[in-house]
């Protein structure tokens, strides 16, 4: 599955997230039978399933607070499906994203058709993102260092209070320079390794008979799955 | 004089993430305002997506269950949530809109300028991490729609918006892909737009702070706002205390959004004052009071509209109806018939909300190009 070309993966994805969508008969049964298909496949991609299950958990908390007003509110089917779709569709994401690697699934959307600019822009994020959070967590723990804990933000007289606050400003601002200055060198360093001002796509990707041939099948599994979920209700 | 409440780490049943919540201790400050407090203004700190928690609260009354909504969780819109007319709606009308956007922002940033939006990208994320105190138990932290448009200004901004959030979709789950489209509305369109519009009016004169602190309540007001329409609008069951509740946490992070917006402005023109930009020449006050009419209207209506229920029912009656008949192929607005609301004026109003904000949209869209062609 790693080697599936990502268009495949992404056109997959798509025709799951929506099949789910667009699922409001035999709810249950049918969210059972997406976690069966989609848990084959985490197998099949050689993923640790319970981590996967348990990551893509992540969207429930936010999805129980409305599933409860739902049920409060006397309508707990229409809390399941909220609950059932949510969890679902990340866990479908976190498969796609586990097994495809960041540049080449942008390279898909690229080809796909969204525009190589925002494209670019989100390659350079997520490349940096992990250093500039790195840099701000140095950030804090000196601001902790020096006595800048929570517990001395919330209590505290007002005038402390917002000295403090104009601190945690200047930090912010310090960050924003560093990493416009960061910015600046990556600029200058691409200028002199012979950047021409324009990004050429990179590794083209080819789209094999493996990949039609799976597109097809993971295309047809939801599909047929709820087709065969509906009857049987 | 009464002694300070001093934060105490307790460990809190319910949090799903686990382990210390700060609380403060009820014993020494009133019971009445300790829960207030502890209702509304508690945050697990590991919790930093906004979690919801629920909060035991002690008082010399008893205690009470409390669940808490999340925070800033809100305005990501997982899949799910949205009704097949709205989310379809939403990518449709997204798609272009990215689409412009992205070119507006080629105009002015050429590919080499690339490294600095994403930089300025996972800064936005980075910043999210860092907590600014605002008083009374709480710690609040920026989104970064204003602050992004002051300093490379909007289109750009807009750019960086939807790569943080299709960054957000893909690698952290937080926020579904067929709802991007309208969670790339919400918050990289809608949202850095309204944030910028006060800018874009009084940023070059005196009210220049009030300008930018309005800007970045704006930007989250709208966007929030906006995302509850949508909701509201898919069928969403609401009652009126969680809506009542949510915009008033909506409005607290707005003011909070704003204010720290505005510190780090001045923050950051202390440091070098090129960074923040000057509104640009060439703009035109009608327009741009003409959105931010929209905006305000959108954004603070709502509110106004949970108190008063009679006129803006009417007004939504008559704007939800004009734009049925007159903005939309689709059926996203006249799915509101057929779901069900706790109160007839919340159909109209959200349908209005919604129909106004994409209308809203599409209206600065072309103004900024028929401004740009005046000022050519």
């Amino acid at each position: 599955m790693h080697r599936r070309d990502p268009r495949a993966k992404i056109a997959a994805l798509m025709v799951f997230l929506v099949v789910l969508a667009t699922a409001h008969r035999a709810l249950p049964a049918f969210g059972l039978a997406l976690v069966l298909l989609l848990s084959a496949a985490l197998i099949w991609a050689r993923l640790p399933l319970f981590s996967a299950l348990a990551r893509a958990a992540i969207v429930l908390p936010f999805s129980l607070v409305f599933a409860a007003v739902c049920w409060l509110s006397g309508d707990p089917a229409r809390g399941f499906s909220l609950l059932l779709k949510s969890y679902l569709s990340a866990l479908a994401v976190l498969l796609v994203v586990s097994t495809t690697p960041f540049p080449a699934l942008l390279r898909g959307l690229e080809m796909s058709g969204a525009p190589r600019f925002l494209l670019m822009v989100a390659q350079f994020l997520y490349r940096y993102l992990f250093v500039i959070s790195e840099e701000a967590q140095h950030m804090s723990k000196a601001a902790a260092s020096r006595g800048a804990t929570v517990g001395s933000f919330v209590a505290g007289r007002s005038k402390g209070r917002s000295a403090r606050f104009r601190a945690a400003a200047g930090a912010l601002a310090v960050l924003f320079a560093r990493s416009y200055g960061r910015a600046e060198d990556i600029h200058r360093s691409m200028l002199a390794r012979g950047f021409l001002g324009r990004f050429q796509p990179f590794g083209a990707l080819r789209f094999r008979a493996t990949d039609a041939v799976f597109t097809l099948f993971a295309s047809l599994a939801p599909v047929l799955l709820r087709a065969a979920v509906e009857r049987a209700m | 004089m009464r002694p300070k409440a001093r934060a105490i780490p307790r460990q809190t049943p319910g949090c799903p993430l686990g382990p210390v919540h700060r609380r403060v201790d009820a014993s020494v400050c009133p019971p009445v305002f300790a829960l207030l407090r502890n209702l509304f203004f508690s945050r697990c700190e590991k919790c930093e997506l906004g979690a919801p928690q629920i909060l035991v609260s002690g008082s010399g009354s008893g205690t009470i269950l409390a669940i808490v909504l999340p925070w800033k969780a809100i305005v990501h819109i997982p899949d799910g949530f949205l009704s097949t007319p709205v989310w379809a709606t939403m990518d449709v009308a997204a798609a272009p809109a990215v689409g412009y956007i992205v070119r507006r922002a080629q105009r002015g940033f050429d590919d080499s300028r690339v490294p600095l939006l994403g930089v300025m990208g996972a800064f936005v994320f980075a910043a999210q991490m860092i907590n600014f105190p605002v008083g009374i138990g709480t710690t609040s932290h920026l989104v970064g729609g204003a602050l992004l448009a002051y300093t490379l200004g909007p289109a750009a901004a807009s750019v960086v918006m939807s790569a943080i959030i299709a960054i957000q979709a893909l690698v952290f789950q937080d926020g579904g892909i067929l709802a991007m489209g309208a969670n790339l509305i919400n918050m990289a369109l809608v949202g850095v737009l309204a944030g910028y519009l006060p800018f874009y009016l009084w940023g070059g004169g005196r009210w220049r702070k009030l300008a930018i602190f309005s800007g970045g309540a704006l930007s989250l007001m709208a966007s929030a706002v906006l995302a509850l329409a949508e909701l509201l609008v898919s069928g969403v069951p609401m009652p009126s205390s969680v809506l009542g509740v949510s915009l008033a946490l909506f409005a607290v992070s707005a003011l909070l959004e704003g204010a720290i917006t505005l510190a780090v402005i001045e923050a950051l023109e202390t440091i070098q004052p090129g960074f923040v930009r000057k509104p640009e020449t060439g703009r035109s006050f009608v327009l741009g009071a003409i959105g931010l009419a929209a905006v305000l209207l959108a954004a603070v209506g709502v509110l106004v509209a949970s108190t008063a229920p009679d006129g803006i029912e009417k007004l939504g009656l008559q704007t939800g109806i004009a734009l049925h008949v007159r903005s939309l192929v689709t059926t996203p607005l006249t799915g509101y018939q057929a779901a069900f609301f706790q109160a007839g004026w919340l159909r109209k109003a959200s349908a209005g909300l919604a129909g106004l904000a994409l209308i809203y949209a599409a209206c600065l869209l072309i103004g900024r190009a028929v401004a740009r062609k005046r000022s050519v």
